[in-house]
């Protein structure tokens, strides 16, 4: 036995006010959104699970990878001969090497000295006379080009020398 | 067993449900706006989560969710709901259509009621859902649920009788 049955059914004539007809719009493309995305929708609408390639981002992280790993080539192939001079040189190119293949060789290298400082004279450990410390920077270039394709590749990094001169008593 | 219904499926669900749905969320926030912003969210995430339109429980639930997280996000707007829902107690009319002046007395008895009476009262009358579903919820019993909606209906028929 229900006390309130007289009471329910006037709560049920109470209608609520209708939902903005627009609701059911947003709701239908945010549906179509999830789609889009891939996301489940209880089969409402069709899923698109397929896989789909970022190729731009594939592409720019090949072209990155293919960088450093020729980078890191031409650092180990680097000259370590440098020239102790504190003004401008400009050395003769390296003659390329004479072995042809596909790949890079070195072919020349600059360096330019933009200042110089002297540091003093200083006596270093087990030395019988001071020397003088001179410290300059410079900005050093490496070229380097495919002899079989005739693509060239320049790296430019800032350097820094230390120059120890003896210094004679006299 | 696979839930799969078909678009026209899901027009029909929503226009069923819909007015129900709305009416609960309105519970939480003030204006019919943020109501219908909270079902528009609760029944996208409802359906991408493949859950069956059978279990409206759950539905409610999830506009629940949806609507506590609002007022969670939004820690002013939630300052501002609770001032505005105890404000709506007293003064708002509810979200109903009236044909008299004796449903508009029922309509502000109904505003009178304790929150946690009045979204069991909205879950049964208008959405029709069981004692069960609106236990699973509102994350309560059946039993406390029921018990709600007698002490629900107990004042409701004793603030309607009085204002009569």
């Amino acid at each position: 036995m229900n006390d309130f049955s007289e009471l329910e059914a006037e709560l049920k004539k109470l209608r609520p006010r209708p939902v903005a007809s627009e609701l059911a719009a947003r709701i239908e493309q945010g549906l179509s959104e999830a789609a889009g995305r891939g996301i489940a929708t209880a089969g409402v609408l069709p899923k698109r699970r397929s896989f789909r390639p970022n190729w731009i981002a594939l592409g720019l992280g090949l072209a990155a990878a293919a960088t450093f790993l020729l980078l890191a080539r031409v650092n180990v192939d680097k000259p370590s001969s440098k020239s102790a001079g504190l003004a401008l040189i400009t050395p003769a190119p390296v003659a390329p090497v004479a072995r042809v293949d596909d790949s890079f060789v070195p072919s020349a290298l600059t360096q330019v000295v933009y200042d110089t400082k002297d540091e003093g004279l200083h006596f270093t450990q087990g030395a019988d006379q001071p020397v003088r410390r001179l410290r300059s920077r410079k900005r050093e270039t490496m070229h380097w080009n495919n002899p079989q394709t005739g693509a060239s590749l320049s790296v430019s990094y800032p350097a820094e020398e230390v120059t120890l001169l003896p210094v004679s008593g006299q | 067993m696979e839930n799969v219904v078909t678009h026209e499926d899901w027009k029909v669900c929503f226009s069923e449900l819909a007015p129900g749905l709305v009416l609960f969320a309105r519970q939480f926030v003030r204006t019919s706006a943020d109501a219908e912003d909270i079902v528009q969210d609760a029944f996208v995430r409802f359906w991408r989560k493949e859950h069956s339109i059978e279990n409206r429980g759950l539905l409610y639930a999830t506009v629940r969710s949806v609507a506590l997280d609002l007022l969670r996000r939004d820690i002013r707007r939630a300052r501002r709901e609770a001032v505005a829902s105890l404000d709506m107690e007293q003064t708002t009319e509810p979200q109903f259509d009236f044909d008299d002046g004796s449903q508009r007395e029922l309509a502000v008895a109904l505003d009178l009621l304790p929150v946690e009476q009045r979204e069991v009262l909205v879950m049964k009358i208008w959405s029709e859902l069981t004692f069960a579903e609106i236990g699973a919820a509102l994350e309560i019993s059946q039993n406390t649920a029921a018990s709600r909606y007698r002490y629900a209906l107990a004042s409701l028929k004793k603030n309607f009788v009085a204002h009569e």
